[in-house]
Formats: C-alpha cells, structure tokens, sequence
C-alpha cells in the first residue's frame, strides 16, 4: 500500500498503524514520487492527500487512471478537504473512498482492507457513489 | 282735448302757472337724468317728483313677475306701518293701486268723499281732506307698476293738471325702466368680470387649491355672502378646500362648524349629493322644510341656521371628463336677496372652468411625478428595468444601460431577449412579487453579459400591467464573497492538518494492541507538541490575517530605532537558536524609521523564524539595516534553502507554502509572510525577496525613513 502525503506526521501515522495491521507501506511525500513508486510497485491501494505542493491529489488521481500501468490501483483520498464540492471531485477524480482529515489511524487499516474486500465482490461503482452520498460516519 | 293750445285766451296768472309747472317738470327731468340705479330713481320720484306734482306724499309700487300683485318699492310722507299693511298686496285688490294695475288707467280722485264712495274698504283709513291720484308706470303698453301721489287737501285735477302728472309718471316709468336695464347690466357687467377674473386665476398657476381659495374670495360679496369649495379626497371623503365671506371672524365660524358637523357623504343634499350625482343644486329660495328636515332636532344647529339666515343656495360641482372632483356652493344670507337664472348659468360657468383647472393641474403633477421618478431613476445606481405584459422594454435605466453593455436608445421597445439573451435565465430565478404584498427578496445569480460573466442581485415586482425589475451589479461583491468563503474552507484545512496529527498520533499511542518503539513513541509526542503550537500559531495568524482584511489593524506611527528593534529579535531569536546556525545584526547603515514599533516587531520575528527555519543544514542569518532614498532597508537573510523562482511573489498570497521537497517538510500557517506584507504595505513601506535555490534568500523590509 502506498501513502502519498507532504504532511510527514500523516504518512508516519498511516505506516505505524497500517504496519500494525500487517499490511505493507510504501511513502511518498509529493505528487511526483508518487506517481513513480505507484508504476514501479504497483501497491494494492493508494492513499492519497490532496492539498499538496506541485502536483495535487486531484492531478495525481487523474494521472494514476491515464496510466495503463496504474489505472486499476484503487484509490482512497486521504484530505482535510471536508467540502461536497470536494468530495465530487473525489469521486469525479476516480476514487473508491474519501476519508476526512482529523481520522483515526487505528481504523485506517479494516477501512482500506474493507474497500479491498468490496472491491472484491465487484462493488466499486457503490465505493465511488459512497463517496459522495456518504452511508456511515467517516472513518 | 284741443292739440294746440291757444294762450291769447288764457290769463297772466295762467300764463305764470303753466311756466312754474314746466320749471318742474324741468327738474324732475333733469332729476331722473342723473339718477342711475333703482334706489337713485325712485329717491328722485319721491323728492323732486312729489314737489313738482305738489303732493304731500307718494309711494311707488312694481307688479310682480307673476302679475298678481303689487309690490311696495318706495314710500314718502305716509305715516304709520305702510309696508306691513300694503307692502305687498294682490292686484284684485280693492285698493286704488290695484284697481290702476287692473285698468291701466289714470284715477283722479279729488276728496275724500269720492275716495270712500269708490272704495269703501278704504272708509276711515288716512287722513282728511285727501285728494289722490294713482297713475299707471307704462312703456309702450307695457305695465311695469303704480305711482301713488296724495295731497294735503281736496283738489280739483284740471286737464293741464292730470297732463302735468300723467307726464310725471311717463317719465318715473321711463327712469325704472332705464335703472332696470342699468342694474341688469350692471350685475351682467359684475358677473362677466367675475367670470373673466376667475378664469385668469384659474390659468393662471398650477397650484389649484391657491387658485380657488382666490376663486372662492372672489365671488365674496358681489355674487355671495359665503362662497365655500369643497374637494373629493382619495378615499372618496369632501374635503373643504376654501370658504369665503368679507367678515373674517365668521371664515373661522364656518371652519369651527365644517368641524363639528363634518359632510357625510350620503347626505341626500347639498355638497354631498351634488357630487355623489355630479348634478347642480339650485334654491332660489330655500324651502323651510329641507331647512327644518337639515336640523332637525338638534336646537345648536337651529340657532347656527338661524344666525346664518340662508336665503338661497347655488351647489354646482367641478367636473372634468366625466368625473366630479368637487362642488362650488354659493349662499346668499345678510346682503343677497336672493339668486336668479344668471347667477346659476355663471356659477355653472365657474365651476365648469374651475374643474378643467383642477384637472389640468393634477394631470400636470401626475405627469410631473412621473417625469420625477424617471428622472430619480435615471440617477439610482441599480439597474431598473420595466417590462410591459409582452415583455417589451418599456424603461431602461442608465445603470441598466452600463450594466448590460445596451444603450437605452437600443433597448426601448425591443424585446427583452434580445436586448440580453440570457435574461430568461436570469428571470427564471427570481420569484416576483405583486405590489404591497411583501418586499421583493433579490437573489444573487451568475448573468452572462456579451461574453462575460456578472452576479447580480435582482428583484422583480408584477405591478399587472408589467414587472419592474431591479438589479444590481455584484461582481465584486461576490468576488470578495468568494474569496472569505475560500479563506475560511482554507483556513478549516488548515486546522485540520495539525488536528489529524494531534489526533491521530494520541490515538496511535494509546492503541492497545500495539507496542510502539520508544523512539515512535518519543516521535508521536513530538508530533503533539509541535503541531499543538503550529494550530495556536495558524489560529493566531487567521485572526490577525482577518484583521488586516478587515482593514481592522490600528497602526501607530511613531520614530523608531531599528538599530534597537533589531537587536531584541536577534536577542530573544537566539535563546532557542538550532545547532549550527549563527545570528548577528549588521547595523552601519541605520537610520531612525517611521512606523509602528510593535507591528515591525512581529514582521522581523517572522522573518527571522524563517530564515531559521528554511536554513535545516545551518548557516548563517544575518539582520542588516541600511538606508538610502529616504527609506530605511532592514533585510533579513539566510544561507537556506531558498525559493524557487516561481514560487517568489506566491510565497505572499495567504495559505501558500513552499514546496515541501524544497522546505524538507517545514510546517506552517501559509499565513506569516502574507501578513509581514501587508503590515509593512499598511505601514507605507515595501517587502519583497530576493532568492536563490540552495544558497538561501534575502527578504528586504523598505520603511520610510523618519523626518
């Protein structure tokens, strides 16, 4: 799994956590790196932050689902954009889930494994509908 | 009787008589030439004419329009109460004057005795010793009255005699006639120019209550004695306008009265009913009944009538095109006798004239009020735009005109999709409201103008016979809307970025089926502190950043030393100063500055903390103050990372932050260089940088030098 985030204290957050949770983290801290480690390792999902300098999650999105190479990574943006408009162009952007910054951590890791799963049993249009009609409380 | 007369025949004494009667005669003649009205001629009758006949006392009678009686005018040398008892007497009576209207003849009648033996009723009355000779007053046939003449003794009327009185009489009968005529055509005379002053007010100026007050004044006391104008109100109630009578104490009287008995409008007469019927009232004489059904039991109002002593009315209302707007009343009471056809036919003229007036002049004020607010609207700084029921423009206001890009010229009479095509667009958002219902609420929509986009606020109301719409450009306003709508959404991530860290690193220590390493664990605390003090940091700069776009920061210019500013951030930068930085204040070039000491303060704490910050290898910082051109030059400078080019002037804008591959992860508001800017901006003077990539930046502070 790979976190792409400028915020160092969100990406060691997201490793503690996800590692607790046996689960593999890859790092990235700009929109660039990001791109080149998502077509290198091919993680089995992205994390993604969307304010970020340079490259911002919105284009990194866009350009992980031009590239044949990325294009079925699934991606859940990591933000503290809390907006309806925001959320639209999350989904817009091709995510399969939004989760809003302050979360807990300690969940992060059943959150992406409970995407993966639904994902999975082929519920990704429900994932990307999710994200703008949320069903539950954030993570 | 012999048509010449021969005088070889007659006496010297008859001779002398005949001339002292012709003297007489001479000067009744010249009498009654001189005599003009009514009163002037029968005055001279009674005078001259009882001398010139010899009598001792005469009275002068008129038949009555009608011919059935006679009507006592004049009287001279009777005693005792001669009007009341033959004042007004019927023509069949049995009295001398009535048997003379009856026959037209002459009657002589030279004593008493005779007297009685014609008219018995007549037996004891007057005095003895009485001849009398009652003469008809005719012209052309015509009977106009009876002249009685009575003398102190019994007299034999010889032919030169009755000649001498029926001449008399001819010529009495002449001067009433003329005096008639002259009085008819001297009320005629008072009525046209009556007629004509009026009219000449009445054109005369537009302000129509000035203008029949003056009317009303006018018709005081030569037509009347009260002259009162009375206005329909808007809501239908008579509003009394003007009242006019020569006494002024009896003006206020009537004002008092209108107030305690105020007209309702369902009054079956008078002012009331002549406008509800918009037809004239006419009493030549007032009945006694109305006078008794009007004040009824009411013994004040009685005592008020009676002290008005009404003797005859003329209510004739003012109209123009088909509406009454008022009536005029004319009341004859203490000098009137009375009213007859002219006066009503000129008090029909009057008011006719004065009704066009009062409709002219409102029109004027009507189309005035209207050529008012076109003009108002001219000047209001919304755009107002009327459009009739087929959606024509119908007003195009020259806000409209600079806010549409359409000249007015370009837009009257056109439809109003293609004078803005995408006014359907536009109208679809705005709910109209109806006149008086409620205020319009304007809702604020996106309007593509001739390619480019306007917000504006619109409001519209349906009056029925079109809408009237009013719009206001809010461009800027929305872009200073949408700038704080994008600054609190901002400034909200910007909270959330140190809480998701706070946050998250409490709970990741505090997860249970975890076992952090003590070096994780030292991290996480770490993390807490740092963005603890970040959040209070950016809550901080929000607050102040708010305050300068609010334009709501005082400054306080004052002299100050740079030298001594400088050295105390220097001073208290050094406490915390990281491993392999140094600090030093290069001070050779200072000058004493213009600002406020406390605001600078805050800008070069800031931009020392980033020169500190931006350099995570070392370096040096150094503080120089120099001047020249009048400005005094502080720069703060470092041997960090510095700014990529691109990224010099956004490094001002609010929530903007420097790369972090750049910065290595350097945390901040986004806010401390935006507000250093603008307090130094506030405060007349310039900050700007100069940078390198990997060999550091040079942000100069340019403050004008103090006087």
């Amino acid at each position: 799994m790979l976190v792409i985030d400028d915020e160092s204290s969100i990406r060691l957050l997201c490793r503690v956590n996800l590692t607790a949770s046996g689960i593999d983290v890859l790092e990235a801290e700009d929109g660039v790196h990001g791109l080149e480690l998502a077509r290198k390792e091919r993680p089995d999902l992205i994390l993604l932050d969307v304010m970020m300098p340079g490259l911002d999650g919105w284009e990194v999105a866009r350009r992980l689902g031009r590239d044949a190479a990325t294009s079925e990574i699934p991606i859940v943006f990591l933000t503290a954009r809390a907006g309806d408009d925001d959320r639209a162009l999350g989904e817009e952007a091709g995510g399969v889930g939004y989760v809003v910054k302050p979360f807990d951590p300690v969940e992060i890791g059943s959150f992406v494994e409970n995407v993966l799963a639904r994902l999975e049993r082929g519920e990704r249009d429900e994932l990307r509908r999710e994200i703008v009609h949320r069903p539950e409380g954030d993570a | 009787m012999t048509p010449s007369v021969n005088t070889e025949g007659l006496s010297l004494e008859a001779l002398a008589d005949a001339a002292d009667r012709a003297n007489r005669l001479q000067r009744v003649t010249e009498r009654l030439a001189g005599a003009l009205t009514p009163q002037q001629v029968l005055d001279a009758i009674l005078t001259e004419g009882l001398r010139a006949a010899e009598a001792r006392a005469g009275a002068i009678g008129l038949v009555t329009e009608d011919g059935q009686a006679i009507e006592l005018l004049a009287q001279s040398g009777y005693r005792g109460p001669v009007f009341e008892e033959y004042g007004h007497f019927p023509l069949d009576a049995d009295l001398p004057m009535s048997h003379v209207a009856r026959t037209g003849e002459p009657l002589f009648l030279e004593s008493r005795a005779e007297r009685n033996e014609l008219f018995p009723s007549l037996e004891g009355k007057g005095e003895d010793g009485n001849a009398i000779a009652v003469l008809p007053l005719a012209l052309d046939g015509r009977l106009l009255g009876v002249i009685a003449l009575s003398f102190g003794e019994n007299m034999v009327f010889s032919e030169e005699r009755r000649q001498m009185k029926m001449t008399l009489a001819h010529q009495a009968a002449q001067a009433l006639e003329r005096s008639r005529l002259y009085a008819a055509e001297q009320a005629a005379r008072q009525r046209l120019a009556f007629v004509a002053e009026a009219s000449e007010l009445l054109s005369s100026s537009l302000d129509y209550e000035q203008t029949l007050k003056q009317v009303a004044r006018l018709a005081v006391p030569r037509l009347a004695d009260w002259c009162a104008i009375d206005m329909v109100g808007e809501d239908g109630s008579i509003k009394r306008l003007a009242v006019a009578h020569q006494d002024p104490d009896k003006v206020q009287w009537a004002y008092e009265l209108q107030e305690r008995y105020p007209p309702d409008p369902d009054d079956p007469h008078g002012v009331a009913e002549v406008i509800r019927s918009g037809q004239p009232e006419f009493f030549p004489e007032l009945p006694e009944e109305l006078l008794e059904e009007l004040i009824g039991d009411d013994e004040d109002l009685r005592r008020i009538v009676d002290e008005l002593g009404l003797r005859a009315t003329i209510c004739v209302p003012l109209s123009a095109r088909g509406r009454t707007l008022g009536a005029l009343t004319l009341i004859a009471a203490e000098t009137h006798a009375g009213f007859d056809q002219a006066d009503f036919d000129l008090s029909l003229e009057v008011a006719r004239r004065a009704g066009i007036a009062v409709d002219n002049s409102r029109l004027f004020q009507e189309a005035e009020k209207g050529a008012n607010a076109a003009r108002a609207l001219a000047h209001v700084a919304d755009g107002v735009v009327l459009l009739d029921r087929a959606g024509f423009v119908r007003h195009w206001n020259s806000a409209a005109s600079l806010m549409m890009g359409v000249s007015e010229e370009e837009a009257l009479g056109r439809r109003v999709e293609a004078v803005v095509p995408a006014w359907d667009s536009l109208s679809s958002h705005i709910r109209l409201v109806r006149p008086g219902e409620e205020l319009a609420r304007p809702v604020t929509v996106p309007l593509m103008v001739q390619g480019h986009e306007l917000w504006v606020s619109a409001s519209g109301v349906d009056f029925g016979e079109g809408t009237v719409y009013a719009l206001r450009d809010v461009t800027d306003e929305h872009a200073v809307e949408k700038t704080r709508s994008d600054f609190v959404a901002t400034a909200s991530h910007e909270l959330r970025t140190p809480l998701a860290a706070i946050y998250g690193a409490v709970r990741t220590i505090r997860r249970e089926d975890l076992e952090l390493a003590e070096t994780d664990e030292a991290t996480f605390l770490e993390i807490i502190e740092a963005e603890s003090l970040r959040l209070a940091q950016i809550v901080d700069q929000i607050l102040v950043a708010g305050q300068i776009d609010a334009d709501a920061v005082d400054f306080e210019l004052e002299t100050c030393d740079p030298v001594e500013l400088a050295e105390g951030v220097a001073e208290s930068a050094a406490l915390h100063l990281p491993h392999g930085i140094s600090l030093h204040v290069d001070k050779e070039g200072a000058r004493p500055i213009l600002c406020d000491v406390n605001k600078l303060r805050q800008v070069l704490v800031n931009l020392v903390d980033n020169a500190i910050k931006y350099s995570p290898d070392g370096g040096d910082v150094e503080i120089k103050l120099d001047s020249a051109n009048g400005e005094c030059l502080i720069e703060v400078a470092d041997e960090g990372l510095g700014i990529p080019s691109s990224e010099r002037e956004r490094i001002f804008e609010k929530f903007y932050r420097l790369d972090p591959q750049q910065t290595r992860g350097v945390g901040g508001s986004g806010l401390g260089l935006y507000i250093c800017r603008e307090l130094v901006e506030r405060m007349n003077g310039r900050l700007d940088v100069e940078s390198e990539p990997g060999e550091g930046s040079r942000f100069t502070v340019r403050l004008p030098v103090s006087a």
